[in-house]
């Protein structure tokens, strides 16, 4: 199986890693990966909040902690569509990552938080088009909280949101011309 | 229609699922000691990477809490016989009440084009019915200082703080109905204080036993130190606006100091419960 989730059983969640490799291994093949790509997907489960993060590109390792796979109104239950929402993300992340045209900075070079969130509501707008959950206002509220509630700002987010074959260059101009208008 | 309407009793509909404090209070799981600082989250600031969302949960607290307090005030109107004894409420408090169910049910309303606005949906996240359940005292003097004194007054404080973060993050709309709200919540609070002293006045016994729940009610939501005067705390202690909402110094001093205490029991009882956690799954640490 080309997913590996660990721990293999939960002790203080009601998870089921078999469950949860279902659910990467869908996204897997909806990101555009290849369905044979090796994942490993580490679930810290004293942890209720919602840490998620990429490891390692090659091989791809990510982690989260448990509250970011939670069901919201049910603690300590899992949710799939949490689940979807925050691995779907790192897996497009890791995406781009792979192809060099997008031209990703090292795993290990800090990004600002304004880049780190445009960058997510690029690879979320790609999601929600593959049918994935979007959230298109909470994202959207999301960015204006660093870019500015501004309808420069809103502009901005439209051409990450609907965007196709931007390169990191291209996130990081959109997200930090919009901020210069707010000095 | 019934009087003292029970919790489990309150219309609801599918989108809303209620989770208990126990359910909470049992959770064995644990915050990073680094993550931890003055309690269960840092404060939220626009640079914090999960500020956005940490903002939404906190304002769907405040619309569930907008919900049961409009509920709690409008039994309030008729779970008395209208009169000055101890199990009677007077006509002018009635009123108030009154009042405050016209205030909340704005507020409401006010919460549902935020949570549009926020990108929340109703009942996206858990409902926690501790509001409600302090408007159920069966003594009207300490519904009083349970809701209006003790648990307004934490919105005086969460209002104030999400009115920072608004304005921190540049957001017209969120600070301009926290601002609005939160001059409601001053004037309920006052209500609190006012008729805490009214009603008892010749009774230094009830007045006792009113301030005591109040105490209680105010530790328990301290929220295990999510309120505080540090510079970290989530939610500030608005000493400004309890002032004018009738709260004496060494009252403000006493809040303060209830929420220093529940942060401490709240560090000993989650490491309580991870090391319990640890020595039943033998993992280590």
């Amino acid at each position: 199986m080309p997913v590996r989730v660990t721990p293999e059983t939960f002790s203080m969640v009601n998870y089921d890693s078999a469950v949860i490799a279902a659910t990467v291994e869908k996204l897997i093949a909806d990101v555009g990966l290849p369905t044979d790509t090796p994942v490993s997907l580490e679930v810290d489960e004293r942890v209720p909040l919602g840490k998620a993060e990429i490891r390692s590109v090659d091989p791809i390792e990510l982690f989260v902690e448990g509250g970011a796979i939670e069901d919201a109104k049910r603690p300590r239950e899992f949710s799939s569509e949490a689940a979807l929402d925050v691995v779907g993300r790192l897996l497009m992340e890791v995406r781009d990552r792979l192809d060099p045209a997008f031209g990703a900075p090292p795993l290990d070079e800090e990004i600002t938080v304004p880049v780190r969130t445009a960058w997510e509501i690029y690879a979320v707008g790609r999601l929600s088009r593959r049918g994935h959950r979007g959230q298109r206002q909470r994202r959207l509220y999301a960015f204006r909280t660093r870019h500015g509630f501004t309808d420069v700002a809103d502009a901005a987010f439209e051409s990450l949101w609907s965007g196709d074959g931007l390169c990191f260059a291209d996130v990081v101009r959109i997200s930090e011309s919009t901020r210069q208008m707010l000095r | 229609m019934k009087h003292a309407l029970p919790v489990e009793e309150l219309a609801r509909d599918e989108r809303f699922v209620r989770v208990e404090l126990f359910t909470r209070a049992i959770d064995p799981r644990t915050v990073p000691d680094d993550r931890q600082r003055a309690g269960p989250r840092i404060k939220i600031t626009p640079d914090r990477p999960d500020a956005p969302d940490a903002a939404r949960v906190l304002m769907h607290g405040i619309f569930m809490g907008e919900l049961q307090a409009l509920e709690g005030a409008g039994r309030t109107c008729w779970d008395f016989e209208t009169g000055s004894g101890p199990q009677e409420a007077p006509f002018e408090l009635k009123l108030n009440m009154a009042r405050q169910c016209w205030d909340e049910a704005r507020h409401c309303e006010i919460s549902v084009k935020l949570g549009e606005w926020m990108g929340t949906e109703i009942g996206e996240f858990a409902e926690a019915t501790f509001l409600y359940e302090a408007a159920c005292n069966p003594d009207p003097v300490l519904r009083l200082t349970g809701v209006n004194r003790a648990l307004e007054g934490l919105a005086i404080d969460v209002f104030n703080t999400m009115r920072e973060f608004a304005r921190a993050a540049g957001d017209p709309v969120l600070e301009f109905c926290e601002d609005w709200m939160l001059a409601d919540e001053v004037t309920h609070v006052k209500m609190g204080s006012d008729w805490l002293r009214k009603l008892t006045e010749d009774d230094p016994e009830r007045r006792q036993r009113a301030l005591e729940f109040q105490r209680v009610v105010d530790k328990l939501f301290s929220l295990g130190g999510f309120r505080g005067e540090d510079d970290d705390s989530p939610i500030r202690l608005a000493r400004r606006f309890r002032e004018l909402a009738g709260f004496a110094d060494e009252e403000i001093d006493e809040i303060a100091g209830l929420s220093r205490e529940a942060r401490d029991e709240f560090l000993q009882h989650r490491a309580a419960l991870a090391e319990d956690a640890r020595e039943r799954t033998g993992t280590d640490g």
